[in-house]
């Protein structure tokens, strides 16, 4: 078995050139997931009459079925999906021209909202109940007591978690190469293919998602630390 | 499109191999949760040596994708093992897949565990000492109870891709669900993919929704007079 270092260490820069769309995909699903998890969740806690069973069943399905199935029916479905809303209400929102970055961005959306959503569950359940009394007592909206009470002590039990997450999605975002995203994985295999270098390659795509995750971890740490002072004892 | 007794056919053919996928997850899950119970305890405790081994650890475990972990431990165990002239290359590889998720799972799940500890009020210990229980009585009394609670969507989370996960095992020659479902569209040249990816993602959806019934039922017992805030 021949391994040829210097291809390996000759297209480094290509394979790194890709990092960035792997991180916009990877960044911008998370923190839209964020956003729809969190609705999804109140949905659930609360106990909304009819999006309460439609939240578990959305939860349900995207959490049962393989990411790249999901990315396939975006994939072949979405356009349809806009054809049929062009029609229905009168839009003009253009189909053929869609970027395969928008179906990754809502294939990957769509896929971590479900497993955020069961983490920031388990993350306001931790937060005693007599918080949220106490902060109506003093006159609070629910809004108010959920930005300034609720969440600042839910983020500190969810943020390991979030780490989790995160990193699945990264190495997910490998997946994208199905609707033709060019990332990281994606560069690897194409400049494998020349002259069948695949171990060398992947050995380069490794290497970068072991460094952004790396640095990713280390991020997530010195946020949990940050939000932990709240917590500062005196005794252990 | 197929018939029904097509359909059924298969579906027995796949479920023929559901065990092989159950024991793969099972003994890596419940090996997992063992490892990442150490893992976790290691961190909480922050001494200096082992916090920064377990940190390292779970860096790794974390970072690199499960196929890569599952070729380094099916052809590099044995090698290494042969080092010290232990001969495992007649082991039946469910073994080396087991061996590969635990791993990868006990990171993953150390961070769960170690989130949910934290999570529960230091003024529970403080109680629980105070009415004279010992360290390892308000543990496994008081404070364990309330964190499995807290844990257990997440643990629920890190299940349902371990389940996923186990689909990697055809790679090196474990014929489960997936391989099955491989070794069927091999055979008939690619005629019905469609509809057999399609029965194995629902097969897939039927176990999740088992798993996510367990979880919850998990939850009811365990977040019993909870008071949370959703009035």
């Amino acid at each position: 078995m021949n391994f040829d270092i210097d291809f390996a260490i000759r297209t480094f820069p290509t394979v790194l050139k890709a990092a960035p769309m792997t991180l916009l995909i990877a960044v911008i699903s998370m923190l839209l997931g964020l956003l729809l998890g969190f609705l999804i969740t109140l949905c659930r806690m609360y106990k909304v009459p009819v999006l309460n069973k439609l939240a578990a069943l959305y939860v349900s399905f995207i959490r049962g079925t393989p990411l790249l199935v999901q990315i396939y029916v975006i994939f072949f479905g979405l356009p349809t999906f806009i054809n049929y809303l062009n029609q229905a209400m009168n839009w003009h929102i253009p189909v053929n021209n869609i970027s395969p970055l928008v179906f990754a961005l809502f294939a990957f959306t769509l896929n971590t909202t479900a497993y955020q959503s069961e983490t920031i569950r388990s993350a306001l359940s931790a937060v005693d109940g007599g918080q949220m009394e106490a902060a109506y007592s003093v006159g609070m909206t629910t809004l108010q007591s959920f930005t300034r009470i609720i969440i600042p002590q839910a983020l500190v039990v969810a943020l390991p978690n979030f780490g989790n997450i995160f990193l699945g999605l990264i190495k997910g975002t490998s997946l994208a190469f199905a609707v033709r995203v060019v990332e990281i994985l994606a560069v690897a295999k194409i400049e494998a293919g020349d002259g069948y270098k695949y171990l060398e390659m992947y050995l380069d795509a490794s290497i970068i998602y072991w460094i952004m995750c790396f640095l990713f971890e280390k991020l997530f740490i010195l946020l949990e630390n940050r939000l932990k002072r709240y917590k500062i004892e005196i005794t252990t | 499109m197929f018939n029904m007794a097509d359909i059924i056919r298969l579906i027995f053919r796949i479920i023929d191999k559901l065990p092989i996928t159950l024991t793969i997850m099972i003994a890596s899950l419940f090996l997992g949760l063992l490892l990442g119970l150490l893992l976790a305890a290691v961190k909480i405790k922050q001494s200096r040596i082992p916090n920064a081994i377990v940190t390292v650890y779970v860096s790794f475990m974390r970072c690199t994708p499960p196929l890569v972990q599952l070729f380094l431990v099916f052809y590099g165990l044995p090698q290494l093992l042969m080092l010290f002239n232990i001969n495992i290359n007649d082991w039946d590889p469910v073994i080396f897949a087991i061996i590969t998720f635990s791993m990868n799972s006990a990171a993953f799940l150390s961070e769960v565990m170690r989130s949910a500890y934290l999570a529960v009020d230091r003024g529970q210990q403080e109680a629980a000492l105070s009415v004279g229980m010992s360290n390892i009585q308000s543990f496994i009394s008081i404070i364990l109870p309330q964190a499995f609670g807290i844990a257990l969507p997440n643990l629920g989370n890190n299940l349902i891709i371990l389940l996923k996960e186990t689909s990697l095992a055809f790679t090196i020659g474990i014929t489960d669900i997936m391989g099955q479902v491989n070794i069927i569209c091999a055979n008939s040249q690619g005629v019905n993919q469609l509809e057999i990816y399609l029965i194995i993602a629902l097969i897939y959806w039927v176990i999740c929704i088992a798993i996510e019934k367990g979880i919850a039922f998990l939850e009811h017992n365990y977040t019993r007079g909870h008071i949370g805030i959703a009035s």
